[in-house]
């Protein structure tokens, strides 16, 4: 069942299309990812869906009802972790969150239990008497992300949560994203990092200029690059005439170089090995490893836009 | 309510900044402390030490003009036709006036030697060279000049005839010590306006008495009506002492910087306020309430309450202190209170203006050159600055229209004991700003047209 409609949604600024006809639907209960590369129009498209911009076209509905012309049937059910920290920095993390549960309308004795659960969510007990221009990036990043959680939204969007913090946060980020959609909250995660999108998400539109080149699960997705696949190949060294008979098997559609490591982009590459391996015996290199790189999602970005996902 | 939540939020925003405490809430109070007690000596109780000290130069000369005055109907054309008997008894008449009425003595008796003057000016006669060299070594702090003709002037004045000359009394200041300048004007005019009453009523009777046709010397040859203008004289007397009493209760230094820092630094809490919607937007808090569905009325009005409690509470700390620390009577409690709201409401209007311009502008720069610089125009006519005196003339009433000016004039003016009518223009001035700051500021917030300014992320990449 489809909790969110996106129909042919455009936002243009001035000449930027920023936004240009997209189309796509989150189900209730999933965690939704938006993949795609800086400016490629994700915050713009959620700005709309939070009811902050008006779109300059198209549609969207939250359970059946226009969210343009009714932005109150959204508000209260919606909880947006914006892309920037949107906190006050002068007042404590516990006096933001305790505005932005007000904010929902969150009262007394319910807003504090709420406090005390979302601080034990996102890990943050001990500083939460600290003004927040005292925390590291991180520990801002889960303020930001616990002050859109306290009114328990049904739907949750995140505009790329872990972008510049340490490794320990992002992990602990991306764990509060599966047990909040275990315990039943729809989530709209964007990002450029398509191993987060991978990770977290079970259907993914990928976004680039403005629009959705490609949508589906991730197998779904991989599939339009179907039998694609890498092989990595360690040598103990590599020359010209072992390229050129490399270059003569079936199905080896590119190869690359790099020192004594090949790289093969293959299309259904089943039996591909035993070629590999007699065709290498003829030449005078050996082969130290083999390795089988399944395609992933920047392969399919590669593959729709010719373009990495990031520089 | 949610609209507490965000005044509620404001402040707390607002107090954690420590500068911004510092400058609006601290500063003012040291700065009249300070200015208080360098200009004053006026925490002691000491008649002496607190009475302002001044030098009386007569340039006058007692017995000519007391001559001068006896040939007044030998050049009055009134007098022409009378006869003989009728001069002599005019004659008789003014002698017995001239030794009755002492213009001398009223001055200087009646007036400067009352024992309530007394308590706060102490004169000394000197001629005019010595009291300049007195007022340059800051010794006195201002020279007032009786001027040729004053004794003239005076009998023409109080003689009952309808006739009314200016007294032009001179006054000489001490740039140094602007206070003291105010009140010595305060009480020549004073003086002047007081004979002025006196006079008018004279000439009203007289008037009165040549419009019914009274033959003017059987007038002035009745017992009864001689009697009458000495009645005059001593009530003139008695008014201008009275006045003194209770009017002219001097503003001491610590009390005038009392009134002008309040009213200085609460306009700086109204150019406080014109980043607070900037700041939100900039925070992208303004985003995420606007997310949150708080709509833009609301967080607009929630600045304007966050501006005007916190100019209150400025107000407040401000009469506190220096009535419990300095010992600074405000005067009447209630017209204070008054007052107090009408500024706060002018000055939250004010700040919430300015507010909607920054935020309208959109950058830090433009609202700070736009808002300190308003902010400085309108101390400087104000008063808060240097006195509006030194100002070009057609600027002392502009003070009247702009929020500090009008609160400066208002606490003032209550301080000295003036009432509620007298204060009434200057309070029904601070709720007019009031009302047109705020309607330009909802103006400016509708022009800017739906959210299209907010964003939730910022351009770069
Ligand atoms: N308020 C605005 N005014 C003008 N142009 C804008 C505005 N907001 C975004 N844009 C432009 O729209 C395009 C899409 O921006 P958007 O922020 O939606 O991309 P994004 O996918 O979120 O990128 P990132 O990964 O860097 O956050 C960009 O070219 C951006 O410069
Ligand atoms: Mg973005």
């Amino acid at each position: 069942m489809s909790l969110l409609k996106v129909n042919n949604l455009k936002k243009y600024f001035k000449e930027v299309k920023a936004v240009n006809g997209i189309t796509f639907d989150v189900k209730k209960g999933e965690v939704f990812g938006l993949l795609g590369p800086n400016g490629a129009g994700k915050s713009t498209t959620i700005s709309m869906i939070s009811t902050l911009f008006n779109p300059t076209s198209g549609e969207i509905t939250y359970n059946g009802e226009s969210i343009v012309e009714k932005p109150k049937a959204i508000q209260q059910k919606l909880g947006v972790v914006p892309q920037e920290i949107a906190l006050y920095p002068t007042l404590s993390g516990l006096e933001n969150l305790k505005f932005w549960g007000h904010a929902y309308g969150l009262r007394g004795s319910e807003l504090n239990k709420r406090i005390e659960d979302i601080s034990q969510v996102i890990g943050i007990k001990d500083r939460l008497k600290d003004k927040i221009e005292k925390y590291s990036g991180g520990m801002k990043r889960r303020i930001n992300i616990g002050a859109a959680l306290l009114h328990k939204p049904d739907l949750l969007i995140m505009d790329e949560p872990t972008v510049g913090i340490d490794p320990q946060s992002r992990n602990h980020i991306l764990d509060t994203v599966l047990k909040l959609n275990e315990e039943g909250m729809t989530i709209i995660y964007t990002s450029h990092y398509m191993e987060e999108v991978e990770y977290l998400c079970s259907r993914i539109s990928i976004m680039d200029m403005g629009e959705i080149i490609a949508s589906g699960t991730q197998e779904e997705l991989v599939d339009i690059i179907k039998g694609q696949k890498k092989i990595n190949i360690k040598l103990d060294h590599v020359d010209d005439t072992l390229i050129s008979i490399i270059k003569t098997i079936e199905y080896v559609e590119k190869v690359e170089t790099h020192e004594n490591e090949m790289i093969l982009t293959t299309q259904n590459g089943e039996n591909i090995f035993k070629d590999l391996i007699s065709k290498t015996a003829e030449t005078e290199s050996n082969i130290l490893s083999i390795d089988i790189k399944k395609p992933n999602l920047e392969a399919v970005f590669l593959h729709l836009t010719g373009k990495a996902l990031r520089d | 309510m949610r609209v507490f939540n965000i005044i509620f939020k404001d402040l707390k925003v607002l107090l954690t900044d420590k500068k911004t405490l510092g400058l609006l809430i601290i500063m003012p109070i040291i700065l009249t402390t300070i200015l208080g007690a360098a200009l004053g000596g006026t925490f002691s109780s000491d008649s002496d030490k607190r009475a302002i000290k001044i030098a009386v130069v007569k340039e006058y000369d007692f017995a000519y003009e007391k001559d001068k005055f006896m040939e007044f109907p030998n050049n009055n054309f009134l007098f022409q036709n009378m006869n003989q008997e009728q001069l002599k008894g005019l004659e008789t008449y003014m002698e017995n006036f001239s030794g009755e009425f002492n213009p001398e003595e009223m001055f200087f008796d009646g007036f400067l030697d009352n024992n309530d003057m007394k308590k706060m000016l102490q004169y000394q006669v000197l001629d005019l060279e010595k009291a300049k060299e007195l007022l340059r070594n800051n010794e006195i702090s201002s020279i007032v000049i009786l001027p040729e003709d004053f004794i003239y002037n005076m009998y023409v004045n109080f003689f009952p005839l309808p006739y009314r000359n200016e007294l032009d009394i001179k006054i000489i200041n001490n740039p140094d010590n602007y206070i003291h300048s105010q009140i010595i004007e305060g009480i020549m005019n004073s003086f002047a306006e007081t004979s002025d009453i006196s006079i008018i009523g004279k000439v009203t009777y007289f008037e009165t008495g040549i419009d019914e046709g009274i033959d003017m010397m059987t007038l002035s040859n009745s017992e009864e009506i001689i009697q009458s203008f000495y009645t005059i004289i001593e009530e003139a007397k008695v008014q201008i002492e009275e006045e003194n009493v209770d009017k002219q209760k001097p503003l001491s230094s610590i009390e005038y910087y009392a009134v002008a820092m309040t009213a200085m630094f609460i306009l700086f809490a109204a150019g406080e306020g014109a980043y607070l919607l900037l700041e939100e937007k900039d925070n992208l808090t303004y985003a995420r309430m606007t997310v949150a569905g708080i709509p833009k009325s609301l967080i607009a009005i929630g600045k304007y309450f966050t501006i005007f409690s916190f100019t209150l509470m400025q107000i407040l700390v401000m009469i506190l202190y220096s009535t419990l620390v300095l010992g600074v009577d405000w005067g009447d409690k209630w017209l204070v209170a008054l007052i107090t709201l009408c500024t706060t409401f002018s000055i939250a209007g004010l700040g919430t203006m300015l507010a909607s311009m920054c935020y309208k502008s959109g950058n830090y720069k433009m609202a700070n050159a736009f808002s300190s610089i308003l902010i400085f125009l309108l101390a400087l006519i104000g008063g808060s600055y240097i006195p509006i005196e030194v100002l070009p003339k057609f600027m002392h009433n502009l003070s009247n229209f702009i929020p500090n000016g009008a609160a400066l004039k208002a606490y003032n003016s209550v301080m000295l004991g003036d009432n509620i009518i007298q204060i009434l223009p200057f309070l029904l001035s601070l709720i007019g700003m009031g009302v047109v700051f705020t309607i330009i500021a909802v103006y400016i917030l509708n022009t800017e047209g739906g959210i299209k300014n907010v964003k939730y992320n910022s351009a770069k990449t």
